[in-house]
């Protein structure tokens, strides 16, 4: 199967560099989406083994993971894996989360961050924000997932065809886990480990999620 | 009665400048419509604010008419702004499309 990593990329020029050498052993093909960088981004996926993508300005993780998407779709990716340029996540990891698509055990497969227990998550992040989203996500949502808000998927080619998005910001993670079940696809989630560098997603950017889905609502 | 007045005078100002703008080409008949018809209902309930007073009074309310108008008005100005909202989201999702299809148009590709 013809795997593809899409990776969106925002001012992160320091560490593109080592994320693509390191994820490029474990997939056919490297989609750098550059959203509207300020930085040498430009320059250092010059010599970067990946195909290039550049929005002229900003829009957003989920804007720019779309267009990447988009474009694996085009050039026949039969999976497609959703990665951060931040350095972040594990490359070794790529294989634990393609592989239930490829023994036919899923369609859709999730990282999970709780699933793995060398993850060092704040304390704060990983006893009340993500308690509050794993909340919001059973009894709103309907989804019962230990990772609620995980960037880490791998996309099979049911769920290629089926998932769409419309958020281009962060709430794009809650969309996606929506459609997934509502598509009926089958859902698997596998352990994968996160390294902090920073906090990452804080209160306010969650309120932002959620005014973002319900405006998103409003205007269907 | 004088507070009356003064709000009419203001109205009047307003729609002197209205014209006067729509005389100068700053703004399109269409706007000029739009604020005009609104300063005119403005102008008509303060007309008949003392009739909106026994309205209000009627459906129970203790406060004044005046007062009805100010709740009516602050929760139009809320749906307005969520109006302004929805469009902007709208706008902005629209500029999105348009940012990738000139991305897909441009790509680059290192790949052998």
């Amino acid at each position: 199967m013809k795997i593809f990593c899409v990776i969106p990329s925002w001012n992160q020029a320091n560490t593109l560099e080592k994320v693509v050498n390191d994820v490029s052993k474990f997939c056919d093909n490297i989609v750098i989406v550059d959203d509207g960088s300020t930085d040498q981004t430009k320059e250092v996926v010059k010599n970067l083994p990946a195909h290039f993508i550049s929005h002229a300005i900003n829009r957003g993780q989920g804007a720019a993971l779309k267009t990447g998407t988009q474009f694996a779709k085009e050039y026949g990716a039969d999976i497609v894996v959703h990665f951060d340029a931040d350095g972040q996540f594990r490359a070794e990891d790529l294989q634990k989360i393609v592989a239930p698509i490829i023994n036919n055990q899923a369609q859709i497969v999730f990282g999970s961050r709780f699933l793995d227990t060398t993850t060092k998550m704040p304390e704060f992040k990983k006893k009340f924000i993500m308690p509050l989203a794993r909340f919001i996500n059973k009894y709103v949502f309907r989804i019962n997932l230990t990772d609620p808000q995980s960037g880490f998927r791998a996309l099979g080619p049911l769920a290629l065809q089926e998932i769409d998005w419309r958020q281009d910001r962060m709430a794009h993670c809650s969309e996606i886990l929506v459609a997934a079940h509502r598509s009926g696809l089958t859902i698997a989630e596998v352990p994968i480990t996160v390294i902090y560098h920073e906090f990452g997603q804080k209160i306010g950017g969650g309120l932002k999620i959620l005014r973002d889905l319900f405006l998103s609502k409003l205007n269907n | 009665m004088l507070q009356e007045y003064i709000a009419l005078a203001f109205i009047l100002f307003f729609l002197g400048r209205l014209g006067w703008q729509l005389y100068k080409d700053q703004i399109s008949k269409s706007q000029f419509l739009m604020w005009t018809l609104f300063w005119f209902i403005v102008g008509i309930l303060i007309i008949y604010i003392h009739a909106i007073d026994s309205f209000t009074t009627k459906l129970g309310f203790s406060s004044s008419g005046i007062q009805l108008l100010f709740y009516i008005a602050v929760v139009l100005l809320f749906y307005w702004v969520l109006r302004l909202r929805l469009t902007i989201e709208k706008m902005s999702k629209e500029i999105t499309e348009l940012t990738r299809s000139q991305a897909l148009a441009n790509k680059n590709s290192n790949h052998n």
